[in-house]
């Protein structure tokens, strides 16, 4: 479902052309859990947000669910990011004034689904990740765990075919790591295509497969 | 819970796939709601802000509508003091400011009575009513009752002429034509004279007074006319409630001679102004040949004249006050920008989760209308307060009409529009990655 070729991917700094991904060429199928890492500055978050299709690349070609997506512009790439893919952050990115539940209901108001469905299939994600009892707390009222797991519920809602997650567990202790990671043992198990960005050993021992990149190269790639 | 999730989306395709499918044609109303819900909330988190530049939108909108509200008071005040004069009405007389010297060193007003006579016998379509006038300038008539004087202005004139200057009598008679034809010691007085002359408790009507010597008897009181704004226009100018009306073969035979003022005029309706003058200019010149030229005086030109620098008057100062409506827009850009740039990550957010361009872009640009639209509200209100004030204080009659009360909020919606669209553009170009990196 996810096949990148040859992508490719630099930022101009003045004059100076700083290339991140050097041609990677990648196959991922529905149903695998994923983890991308490597050491800082091997391109893997942009890797990242270039699945994500919140970031596009300078060559190669990637196709989603055989949609050319590097021929799409902005608001085709918005339609493919709130109908197919579902995005856990580091830093939970929740908008702050708003509660939990609200925050869950975003991608369904962009998709214009009509408000007693939204709020029901927003409480519905959040009873997901056992969340339910604080649908009406702002994220300040929720500890790092609960907003990540806010952010999950998010990312769950529009019943995504693909959850792309960035060192989700960045920003938790091991203990509340854990709880995360469990719970993105479960949707996999429920049959999600899951990719994640983490430089935790431990964090990506909970996927199926292991990118390595280094130099904006793919290293290697485990199964297990 | 449920037990798989379904890979979604995967129908549309096709539809993604052509491109354009992909745009969502029409925003559905729910979506919309949300987006306006979402910019309401957004301003009550800047209360203080929000506040601030709500007020610069309701200050420059009630600055516009009290100019708007005192120019078309004052329209209507001048309208109103002219129309006392009646709106038919023209003067002619003999050019005051002749520039041909051979007809200048003429002396005398170049109108008399076989003029009047001619005029009368001509039957003019355009002209209803004439009366000549004779004003009794620049001589001495005394006007006294016993040992009380009195400055008045002495008008000669014929039967016709209260209803010409729409002169109404409040007590007492007006003149008839034997009253003219026989040059009877009669007078019509203001109430200004009456006070000069008499006592407050006594009746004026019917008693003697002495004008230049001779004995003249009351027989009307003139109904009140006020006019302050006009008291110095032309030959409607005096003031009017100071007059003493004669027969004008009286006010002749007093000054021994036949020479008539000015013709003061009816026409037969409002558009007939222009015939009329040329009806009456074409008879004198027909009698006088190249003696004298005139000039005749109408009401229209008055209020055309008037309109005229009114509408100068008010232009200027719509000018102004928009200044400080433009000030006020520039405030919503101002705050619709620092808000854009405070809340980048929010937006990189939200674009993640699919908002699209159009979204972005409602939103902040239904924030900017929500606050010029509060703005222009509450300075239509206080527009209106202040109105009302004046109204009050100065006795100008006032009225806010629904024009400028639509006028006041399509303004101050356009205001919202054209400075957050600039804000509102920007954060809805904004790449994602770029937003959610920012902190």
């Amino acid at each position: 479902m996810i096949r990148l070729a040859n992508i490719c991917k630099h930022y101009l700094l003045g004059e100076v052309v700083l290339s991140i991904l050097k041609g990677v060429t990648l196959h991922i199928a529905p149903g695998e859990f994923v983890a991308i890492m490597g050491p800082s500055g091997s391109g893997k978050s942009t890797l990242l947000n270039i699945i994500g299709c919140l970031d596009v690349a300078n060559n190669g070609a990637y196709h989603l669910d055989e949609i050319p997506v590097t021929h799409l512009v902005d608001d085709e790439l918005s339609n493919i990011r709130r109908t197919k893919l579902g995005f856990v952050f580091q830093m939970y990115n929740l908008i702050p004034r708003i509660s939990a539940l609200r925050n869950v209901e975003l991608p369904l108001v962009y998709a214009g689904i009509a408000p007693q469905e939204r709020k029901r299939r927003a409480f519905e994600a959040l009873e997901r990740v056992n969340l339910a009892d604080r649908a009406g707390h702002i994220p300040a009222q929720l500890s790092g765990g609960q907003q990540q797991r806010v952010a999950i519920a998010r990312a769950l809602v529009n019943e995504p075919s693909v959850i792309i997650a960035d060192e989700p567990t960045g920003s938790l202790d091991s203990v509340v790591s854990a709880e995360i990671m469990d719970v993105f043992t479960t949707l996999h198990g429920q049959g999600k295509t899951i990719i994640m960005v983490t430089h935790e050993e431990n964090i990506a021992g909970y996927a199926q497969r292991i990118l390595r990149l280094r130099d904006g190269r793919l290293e290697s790639d485990e199964k297990r | 819970m449920r037990s798989a999730f379904s890979v979604c989306g995967m129908g549309d395709w096709k539809a993604m796939k052509r491109g354009k499918g992909l745009l969502r044609g029409k925003m559905p109303l729910g979506t919309m709601l949300d987006i306006c819900l979402q910019a309401l909330q957004a301003l009550r988190d800047n209360r203080l802000r929000t506040t601030l530049s709500i007020l610069g939108i309701t200050v420059g909108i009630a600055a516009v509508m009290t100019v708007g509200a005192v120019s078309e008071g004052g329209r209507h005040l001048i309208f109103t003091e002219l129309q006392t004069f009646g709106l038919k009405t023209i003067w002619i007389y003999r050019e005051p400011a002749e520039k041909d010297p051979r007809k200048a060193v003429r002396s005398g007003t170049g109108i008399e009575n076989a003029d009047y006579e001619a005029v009368k016998n001509a039957r003019c379509w355009a002209v209803k009513k004439i009366s000549p006038v004779v004003l009794a300038k620049g001589e001495v008539l005394l006007v006294r009752n016993g040992h009380r004087y009195s400055n008045a202005q002495i008008t000669g004139a014929s039967a016709d002429y209260l209803a010409i200057s729409n002169d109404t009598l409040q007590k007492g008679r007006s003149m008839r034509d034997e009253d003219i034809a026989r040059n009877r010691p009669v007078a019509i007085i203001g109430s200004d004279v009456q006070k000069d002359l008499f006592t407050n408790d006594m009746d004026s009507i019917g008693r003697k007074i002495r004008i230049g010597g001779k004995n003249v008897t009351v027989i009307g009181l003139l109904g009140d006319k006020h006019h302050d704004f006009l008291s110095s226009i032309g030959s409607a100018g005096g003031n009017a409630n100071s007059r003493i009306i004669l027969p004008y073969t009286y006010l002749q035979q007093m000054r021994g001679n036949n020479e008539i003022t000015y013709f003061q005029i009816e026409t037969s309706g409002l558009a007939d102004t222009d015939a009329a003058v040329s009806q009456l200019k074409e008879i004198l010149k027909r009698r006088h040949g190249e003696r004298f030229s005139y000039k005749a005086e109408t009401m229209a030109q008055y209020i055309k004249t008037t309109e005229n620098i009114l509408r100068s008057v008010t232009a200027i100062g719509i000018i102004a006050a928009s200044v400080s409506l433009f000030v006020g827009g520039m405030g919503i850009m101002n705050i619709m920008s620092t808000s854009v740039v405070e809340r980048t990550r929010e937006i990189g957010i939200r674009k993640a989760l699919g908002a699209s361009r159009s979204d972005i872009l409602t939103q902040f640009l239904f924030e900017a209308m929500l606050i010029s639209l509060l703005g222009g509200t509450l300075g239509l209100l206080l527009g209106i307060a202040v109105g009302y004030g004046l109204a009050i204080a100065t006795g100008m009659p006032l009225t806010p009409s629904w024009l400028s009360v639509m006028i006041a909020l399509i303004v101050s919606i356009l205001v919202g529009v054209i400075s957050g669209y600039y804000p509102a553009f920007r954060a809805a170009g904004l790449k994602p990655v770029e937003a959610l990196r920012y902190e």
